[in-house]
């Protein structure tokens, strides 16, 4: 059974529609990405799959469980399945990051204090912003605040993370950085990402399927991984977006090898 | 012709009562223990609404007690009864001023506070990330800002009267030659419980009802910067129009009762 399924999805805004008959399946360890031109809606399509805006029409299964029809309790525990990287990081800016960090694990197990806080200083540790721990979200810079939502996202270590433009407005290096960051954290906890990008190293590096929403057809136009699009798909909009750029050599096994050593708790046997 | 469902349903503003609903459900909860609020959140709010905003209640209601003072020497004297200034500036402050003023000061710094901060939050999408994580805006940030002001607001009209008093007997003693023991122990014969329980009362009601229209409009802002300017603004504008309005039912309702 797939961890996320999306069945016939219609998104609309009142009368306008935004995008419909959206179809796919996300299995555990998987890098999916949503792809498309801006205004196409991919944040939407995000926004309806972590429960933040109800469908017209079309499910959202959660490992088989309809979340739209579910009740409120089911809800509840559907969306502790599921953490999320906000596209403005969309960090808590009365908190500390460690307050940040704190909150979710608070909400979504039964650690004590100590060990919630120990918890949310291992995963700053993992982004390297430990010691950062006591600032607020104001004082720290793009990159710094994108990866200090990836440790919120990531505290409770859910099965499947939610990426929303994770390296847009970063430079290549920071881009490069939290790419490796997100390799590690799948090799680490086997956890799918469902990504939305136009960053095209970024979505050919780590992507291992997508699907690709056309704005002006209102419809998905294709399905595959960035890499197989590029060589494969006919449609003229998807080989304009994916050709803007070469793919980079194809990712080796274990390239999350070097953070997933530094993501390391003490005891664990070296990767 | 009377109204369908469908045309009443346009008529009520159902956003508005559906809010208050959801404030009261959230409370209802809370008070049977099923809170999903911080409470070093309550703290830090009512810290904010009390504690650093005494400053300005001091100042504002001094002032109010003073004017009061002012325009009653001026005219009680020329009838030989300087000392009823105590009875005017006590009555006035315990019953009206202090609940009115500290509530339209209030609005105007926690209210505005309160509803710049949530709009900020949504704009940022802080409020879409607490309820990714299964937290309702109503319960962990409604809540705590309205139970805060709540208590806070009484406290307040408590400090503002006795400022208020002070102010009146500065101005007294400066322009009557009244004695403080003189013009405290005129106040004492003047008031009595039902104006303290009344000013008590509508500061409570000022509280929430500051509380609530600020949240809502906060909440409910645009997601972009004009939104958090005219968020604040109309909590500002709408709690001070609200607590005028509320003021007029509680004066008509103590006529009535002949408080």
């Amino acid at each position: 059974m797939a961890l996320l399924a999306v069945e016939d999805l219609e998104m609309r805004f009142g009368d306008r529609l935004i995008q419909t008959g959206i179809s796919f399946t996300v299995e555990p360890g998987t890098i999916f990405a949503i792809m498309g031109g801006s205004g196409c809606g991919k944040t939407t399509l995000l926004k309806h799959l972590v429960g933040l805006l109800p469908p017209a029409k079309g499910r959202v299964l959660y490992n088989g469980t309809d979340y739209w029809a579910a009740d409120e309790t089911t809800q509840s525990r559907l969306r502790g399945g599921f953490g999320m990287l906000f596209q403005s990081a969309a960090l808590w800016s009365s908190m500390t990051l460690l307050e940040n960090v704190c909150l979710p694990l608070e909400i979504l197990t039964k650690l004590g204090t100590t060990q919630r806080e120990a918890r949310a200083r291992e995963v700053l540790e993992w982004v390297e912003l430990a010691d950062f721990a006591d600032f607020y979200p104001a004082d720290l810079s793009g990159g710094m605040k994108k990866r200090a939502g990836l440790a919120r996202a990531i505290a409770a270590e859910p099965p499947l993370l939610y990426l929303d433009e994770p390296s847009s407005g970063l430079d290549p290096i920071s881009s490069k950085r939290l790419d490796n960051l997100v390799l590690g954290i799948r090799e680490r906890t086997g956890a799918a990402v469902v990504l939305v990008s136009h960053e095209l190293p970024s979505l050919f590096a780590i992507a291992d399927d997508g699907i690709f929403l056309d704005a002006d057809s209102k419809t998905p136009i294709a399905h595959g991984s960035p890499r197989a699009l590029l060589a494969n798909a006919t449609h003229p909009t998807v080989r304009a977006f994916l050709a803007r750029e070469e793919p980079p050599p194809t990712v080796p096994a274990g390239a999350g090898a070097v953070i997933s050593a530094a993501m390391a708790q003490p005891g664990d046997a070296p990767s | 012709m009377p109204l369908t469902p469908m045309q009443l349903s346009q008529l009520i503003p159902t956003r508005p009562l559906t809010f208050l609903g959801q404030v009261l459900i959230a409370a209802a909860a809370a008070l049977s223990g099923r809170w999903q609020f911080r409470s070093k959140d309550v703290s830090r709010v009512a810290a904010d609404c009390s504690a650093r905003a005494v400053p300005i209640v001091t100042v504002v209601n001094v002032l109010v007690g003073a004017i009061l003072a002012f325009v009653g020497a001026v005219q009680l004297v020329k009838f030989g009864a300087g000392i009823y200034v105590a009875d005017l500036v006590g009555i006035a402050v315990a019953r009206e001023m202090a609940a009115i003023i500290t509530a339209v000061v209030m609005a105007g710094r926690t209210g505005a506070a309160f509803a710049a901060e949530l709009a900020t939050m949504q704009t940022n999408e802080e409020i879409d990330a607490l309820e990714v994580l299964g937290l309702h805006p109503i319960d962990f940030l409604v809540l705590p800002r309205v139970v805060a002001l709540l208590l806070m607001m009484p406290l307040l009209y408590v400090y503002g009267c006795v400022t208020g008093l002070l102010g009146g007997m500065v101005v007294a003693a400066g322009m009557l030659d009244l004695a403080p023991a003189a013009y405290l122990d005129r106040t004492l014969v003047a008031m009595d419980w039902s104006h303290l329980g009344l000013g008590f009362a509508k500061s409570f009601v000022f509280g929430a009802l500051i509380g609530l229209v600020s949240c809502y409009s906060g909440l409910y802002a645009e997601r972009n910067a004009e939104g958090v300017g005219v968020a604040t603004t109309n909590a500002v504008v709408t709690s001070i129009v609200g607590i005028i309005v509320l003021d007029a039912i509680f004066a008509i309702c103590a006529n009535a009762l002949g408080l």
